[in-house]
């Protein structure tokens, strides 16, 4: 795999890479937003995406859309709804619909299901635009034995055998959170101090987006959002760049989440990995973690954060707690479906490969 | 103090930035899997017309801008400004020379323009797509040339020069598109 280079950074998110024979105008509200010929490729994606695990071995399970719990995560907002029982109108219980399948995925794999993938409609509040519908499609798996390495290269192979029947994809870039920093930014992620990130927030003309005193990690995610991610996936080759897969490794490790930390050359990361191609993000993977008692904690901190951003406090998933502590050795990845197929098509909006994105839903 | 949330951010609203008054050409949600989400916008500085990106923290308010489009006719200009006069109620306004800027190439006594307020004043004039206008300078015509291949240059009456076909000849009216600057026909009456 090779390494990145700062000439790959060219940093304009507005221009759509839209070389698009697939978008169409002047359609009416009750048409389809997606051609047929991407209806169909969604369906072929679809069909490769089960014959992969059916090669290897792994499980399709389903897991319910409706819950009782979800994610505490302070920066993803689930859709609430209500059960009404029909023979009493007046009480009702809330209910989430999901916004990744994987607590319950967890249950199945500490209840000894083995390796087990599945394809899920999820949901998440406020998130619409050209990368994102409010409902989107996961395809999410774990791999019991396995460590974040280990899958990053089957996520590699996968999409990998998916991409490559329609664009030409350079070789794989394998590359730390901290090495991209370095590189584009000159800065290290985990040690530079308030006044270092304030500092180059102000070099790449971010200032005044973020407030001084705000947390560490909100200053990376500006930085990272904006200055590194639209050149991720991007392998320059003379004068134009080839989409290739970028996988960033090893994060901070108050971005851990639902990842173990470790410590590699001196500094404590969360073993957690994103994929990116062509400057867009396709997902998200854990080493995960198995620690009940740091779960809760994590939990916690994020229930309190959400107080401090005025948002509403959720309850514990005491179910999925509990199937923490008895979790195996495993690794996990969700990888949007959709984006994917917009780098297949090659669109520019999240609705070229939807039928009916949420503005005709 | 009106103001908008990010996630009313679209296309054409009016914020102020800076003092002045922007439109947002194009908004983008920045929205990492996990992570803190920004809008990431392109905005059009009314005054200046100079486009620049921005970046907000989502869920953050920006004051909305006081500015809107009205249909005007332009009456004259007394030298140093644009005289413009509303078409039903005779209201009357007048443009200085920023507000107006290079629309005052096009500008034909009677004709209808857009003009954007702000905070009830002028602060940009975009004349018709069309305008007729009358060659008041152009070399003498070639006979016998309709072809329309070659070219030169013609005087209108507002002062501005175009490039026009060789069998164009002084006193003639045209038909010109205001967003290129360039030659349409010859005025049909």
């Amino acid at each position: 795999m090779a390494t990145l280079d700062s000439k790959d950074v060219a940093s304009n998110i507005f221009t759509p890479t839209s070389k698009a024979n697939f978008s169409r105008s002047k359609l009416k509200q009750w048409q389809p937003a997606a051609s047929f010929e991407i209806i169909k490729l969604r369906a072929e994606t679809l069909k490769q995406i089960r014959s992969f695990f059916e090669q290897n071995n792994v499980l399709e399970v389903d897991t319910p859309t409706l819950s009782a719990a979800t994610v505490p995560d302070p920066f993803i907002e689930s859709f609430q709804t209500r059960y009404i029982p029909l023979t009493q109108t007046m009480s009702s219980e809330n209910y989430y619909l999901h916004s990744s399948p994987e607590f319950p995925m967890k249950r199945l794999l500490a209840s000894g299901s083995g390796s087990i993938y599945q394809i899920a409609k999820v949901f998440r509040q406020g998130e619409a635009g050209r990368k994102h519908n409010p409902e989107f499609t996961l395809l999410e798996w774990y791999r019991e034995g396995w460590d974040h390495h280990q899958l990053m290269q089957e996520v590699s192979r996968l999409l990998t055998e998916i991409l490559s029947p329609h664009i030409q994809l350079a070789e794989p870039q394998l590359v730390t959170y901290d090495e991209v920093f370095q590189t584009v930014l000159g800065i290290n992620p985990h040690t530079a101090s308030q006044s270092d990130l304030l500092a180059c927030v102000e070099k790449e003309g971010l200032s005044n987006v973020l407030e001084a005193h705000e947390h560490r990690d909100c200053f990376l995610d500006l930085l990272f959002s904006h200055v590194i991610e639209p050149s991720l996936g991007k392998f320059l080759e003379k004068t134009h760049s080839k989409p290739c897969l970028c996988f960033l490794y090893n994060y901070p490790a108050s971005q851990a989440s639902l990842a173990k930390t470790a410590v590699h050359n001196g500094q404590l990361v969360a073993e957690r990995f994103e994929v990116f191609i062509d400057g867009m993000e396709l997902g998200n993977g854990f080493h995960e973690l198995n620690d009940a008692s740091e779960q809760r904690a994590r939990f916690k901190s994020d229930n309190q954060a959400r107080q401090l951003m005025g948002k509403s406090k959720i309850p514990m998933d005491e179910n999925f707690l509990e199937a923490v502590g008895a979790l195996p050795e495993c690794a996990g990845v969700a990888i949007g479906l959709e984006r994917l197929l917009m780098i297949i098509t090659q669109v520019g909006h999240i609705n070229d490969v939807i039928a009916f994105p949420f503005e005709r839903a | 103090m009106a103001t908008y949330s990010t996630n009313e951010f679209r296309s054409g609203l009016k914020l102020m930035i800076d003092g002045d008054p922007c439109a947002i050409v194009d908004n983008e949600v920045v929205k990492p899997g996990k992570g803190q989400a920004f809008n990431r916008i392109k905005i059009r500085n009314l005054k200046s017309g100079r486009v620049v990106e921005r970046t907000y923290k989502s869920g953050e308010s920006v004051e909305a801008a006081d500015v809107m489009d009205t249909e005007l006719q332009y009456l004259y200009n007394d030298g140093e400004q644009w005289h413009f006069m509303h078409p039903e109620t005779f209201e009357q306004m007048a443009a200085d020379e920023t507000a107006v800027g290079d629309a005052n190439l096009w500008l034909k006594e009677q004709d209808m323009c857009t003009v954007t307020l702000w905070n009830g004043n002028p602060l940009a004039v975009t004349p018709p797509n069309f305008v007729i206008l009358s060659v008041t300078d152009t070399d003498p015509g070639l006979k016998g040339d309709t072809s329309g291949g070659g070219g030169k240059p013609a005087t209108l009456e507002t002062g501005a020069v175009v490039q026009v076909p060789l069998f164009v000849a002084i006193g003639e009216d045209l038909k010109i598109d205001t967003r290129t600057g360039k030659y349409v026909s010859r005025a049909k009456d």
